[in-house]
């Protein structure tokens, strides 16, 4: 069972130092704890920590205090050097901006964590290709980010996100800054990924309705866990 | 990934083409400098050197000099001035093989001879056997005086080719002539000679009129002493053997003549040699001086190109901020990041530096082509300039591609 659970928190708290001795905590200890395969929401007010979350569970920042176990591997005790390659083999990012690398194909985007990884060129072009036909951006392949839509631009993001394969997607309000409609399809690739290939993810979302839609919905409200629901059902609009 | 690096760099180049530019320009014109001032410093080398070998590199002039320049020589004084045939005899014997020859020559006068209305000029000179070594004459028919001729001083000479055609036309075959007799009218005197040998003349320097060219008639040295009554030698010619340094034998020369001659010398004449060795030696010294002072000035404006260099590449970490951010985020290690950012400054400095070269390449030419030299590229400054500006790009990226490398991606991402 406990081999089940892909990534563990324990007590987790986030401080500030807004200038000594002004610290402010924005996570009050968080417990959490995520299955294979699971598929989440996060949702709560602006500035409830949601984000700040998120950061520590994708080991782009460390938390004060509390453990972190990510498949099996202690975070916090992990050295520094450790991490990006942590990074780069168990999480993928999608991120509300999508931040993809400017003057650069989609293709080479998609490309760039398998780069990290190591992967000779030819294997890398192969999958990048795959994952952005899986996207439903084969047409666009060579295009560069300023030639393409926020959608599509979202949508190589999320090919890139999975690029490595990895143990978790962690998406950021990731249709934060789509209209309904795209949204609406940023969120369908979601569903595929989860059900087909039943990647893990977790998603925070502003929408209430795209939450709805998770199995597992978990609410944050001034840095804790306040309720948590679960779906029977894959409700779907 | 060294590949990936470049691509990178070359498209972040590429996206700001002007700014690039501008902060090439230290290192393009550091290197210009460089490449030109090597090109034409190479260039002037090369030539006073190959004029230099023309000459023989291998020949040490020797004569006395006065040790006091002020002092007044008396008659008897001039006598010491003068080699003794004995004591060149005896200096041939001591350094054996270390020596090709010597050469002494005796000047007999400028003479005409005048054949059917044709006239050619000539200038007799009396040589030794070592003469022809160290004057590069080249031999081409018949032979060279044998030792009786230069024993008896016999009446044989040896002619030009030029002199040939001067007096009986280029139809005429050149070997014909061997054996017969010629006239030389000389200082209201005429001397006959018997030609034994042709040699080939070689235009001196200057294209003047071929027409009134004067080339020498080799005699045997006592032959000339006959004609002048004068056994007067002032200088001769030392010719250093293959693979003999002639700087290090003039120096030996002149010890064991110092010491063979002292009578002679007393306290107020010395023995001076010179060779073309040293001389070469001597410019390729002060060129090289001349050279490294320039470079130096050069190398400061490289100094100043990799700040600005270094500049630019703060400039573009900070603008690319959220980027490092998303690199990071998708598992980036840090060596990458670095990597990334040293090869964008070693492009910048690499395109900087072939322009530098290419520049200074045609600057180089252009100056040798109106210095009149012989243009003479330098490879090693080439590689060297390479080397150089793609270490200015290690050293002057280090630094900032370390913060781009230490950021932290949380903070990298948040950035606006
Ligand atoms: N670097 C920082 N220094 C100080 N305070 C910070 C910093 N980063 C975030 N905070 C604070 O932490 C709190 C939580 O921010 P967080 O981004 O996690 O909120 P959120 O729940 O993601 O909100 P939103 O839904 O608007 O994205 C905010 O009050 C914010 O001001
Ligand atoms: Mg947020």
């Amino acid at each position: 069972m406990s081999s089940d659970i892909l990534l563990q928190a324990r007590g987790i708290r986030k401080s500030y130092y807004v200038g000594t001795p002004n610290e402010l905590e924005i996570l009050h200890g968080i417990d959490l704890d995520i299955k294979r395969g699971e598929f989440v929401s996060i949702v709560g007010q602006s500035g409830s920590g949601k984000s700040t979350l998120m950061n520590i569970l994708g080991i782009l920042d460390r938390q004060t205090a509390g453990e972190y176990i990510l498949d099996g591997v202690d975070i916090s005790k992990a050295p520094n050097k450790s991490l990006s390659y942590l990074r780069n083999k168990h999480i993928g990012f999608v991120f509300q901006t999508y931040n993809l690398i400017a003057r650069t194909d989609a293709v080479s985007n998609v490309e760039m964590p398998m780069l990290y990884a190591g992967i000779p060129e030819k294997k890398r072009r192969q999958r990048a290709e795959e994952l952005l036909e899986m996207v439903g951006m084969a047409e666009r392949m060579h295009h560069t980010p300023d030639e393409l839509s926020g959608g599509q631009k979202q949508r190589v993001a999320i090919a890139r996100a999975m690029a490595n394969n990895p143990d978790i997607i962690l998406a950021d309000e990731p249709t934060g800054a789509l209209d309904s409609k795209t949204g609406r399809l940023v969120m369908d690739i979601f569903h595929e990924l989860h059900e087909k290939q039943g990647k893990t993810i977790v998603l925070i979302t502003h929408s209430n309705e795209l939450a709805a839609e998770t199995p597992r919905i978990i609410t944050i409200s001034d840095g804790n866990i306040i309720s948590e629901k679960t779906n029977g059902g894959k409700g779907v609009a | 990934m060294i590949k990936e690096n470049c691509k990178l760099a070359i498209i972040s180049i590429k996206a700001n083409k002007m700014r690039a530019f501008l902060t090439m320009l230290g290192i393009i014109i550091g290197v210009c400098a460089v490449i030109a001032i090597m090109t034409v410093g190479n260039s002037m080398t090369a030539d006073v050197k190959k004029q230099l070998e023309g000459y023989g590199v291998q020949n040490i002039t020797l004569y006395v000099s006065q040790i006091d320049w002020n002092e007044e020589i008396s008659e008897a004084d001039m006598e010491n001035m003068l080699f003794k045939p004995d004591v060149l005899h005896k200096l041939s014997e001591k350094f054996g093989k270390r020596i090709a020859g010597i050469s002494v020559e005796a000047s007999v006068d400028g003479g005409k001879v005048i054949r059917d209305g044709k006239t050619a000029n000539v200038n007799i000179l009396g040589t030794s056997a070592g003469y022809y070594k160290a004057n590069k004459v080249k031999l081409i028919n018949g032979n060279s005086f044998n030792q009786y001729d230069y024993e008896q001083g016999n009446n044989v000479a040896i002619v030009s080719d030029k002199f040939i055609e001067q007096l009986y036309g280029s139809e005429y075959k050149p070997e014909n002539l061997l054996g017969k007799e010629i006239e030389i009218n000389s200082m209201e005197e005429y001397i006959n000679v018997t030609v034994v040998g042709i040699y080939h003349y070689e235009a001196a320097g200057q294209r003047g009129g071929s027409k009134n060219i004067t080339t020498n008639v080799y005699i045997p040295l006592k032959a000339a002493w006959n004609i002048t009554h004068n056994k007067d030698i002032m200088e001769c010619v030392v010719v250093a053997a293959e693979g003999e340094n002639a700087t290090v034998l003039s120096e030996d020369i002149k010890l064991y003549l110092t010491d063979a001659m002292a009578t002679q010398l007393g306290d107020k004449f010395m023995i001076d040699a010179y060779s073309n060795q040293s001389m070469i030696e001597e410019n390729t010294k002060t060129m090289n001086q001349m050279t490294m002072a320039i470079s130096m000035i050069a190398a400061i404006a490289l100094i100043v190109g990799g700040i600005g260099v270094m500049n630019i590449m703060t400039v573009s970490i900070t603008e690319r901020t959220r980027e490092i951010g998303t690199r990071k985020a998708l598992g980036a290690p840090d060596s990458m990041i670095m990597l990334q950012f040293i090869s964008e400054a070693i492009i910048i400095c690499l395109i900087g530096g072939v322009i530098g070269i290419v520049l200074g390449l045609v600057l180089g030419n252009v100056a040798v082509h109106f210095m009149g030299y012989t243009p003479h590229i330098s490879f090693a400054s080439i590689y060297m300039s390479v080397g150089f500006s793609m270490a200015i790009g290690v050293f002057f990226g280090y630094s900032p591609a370390k913060h781009a490398a230490k950021m932290n991606p949380i903070d990298a991402l948040r950035y606006e």
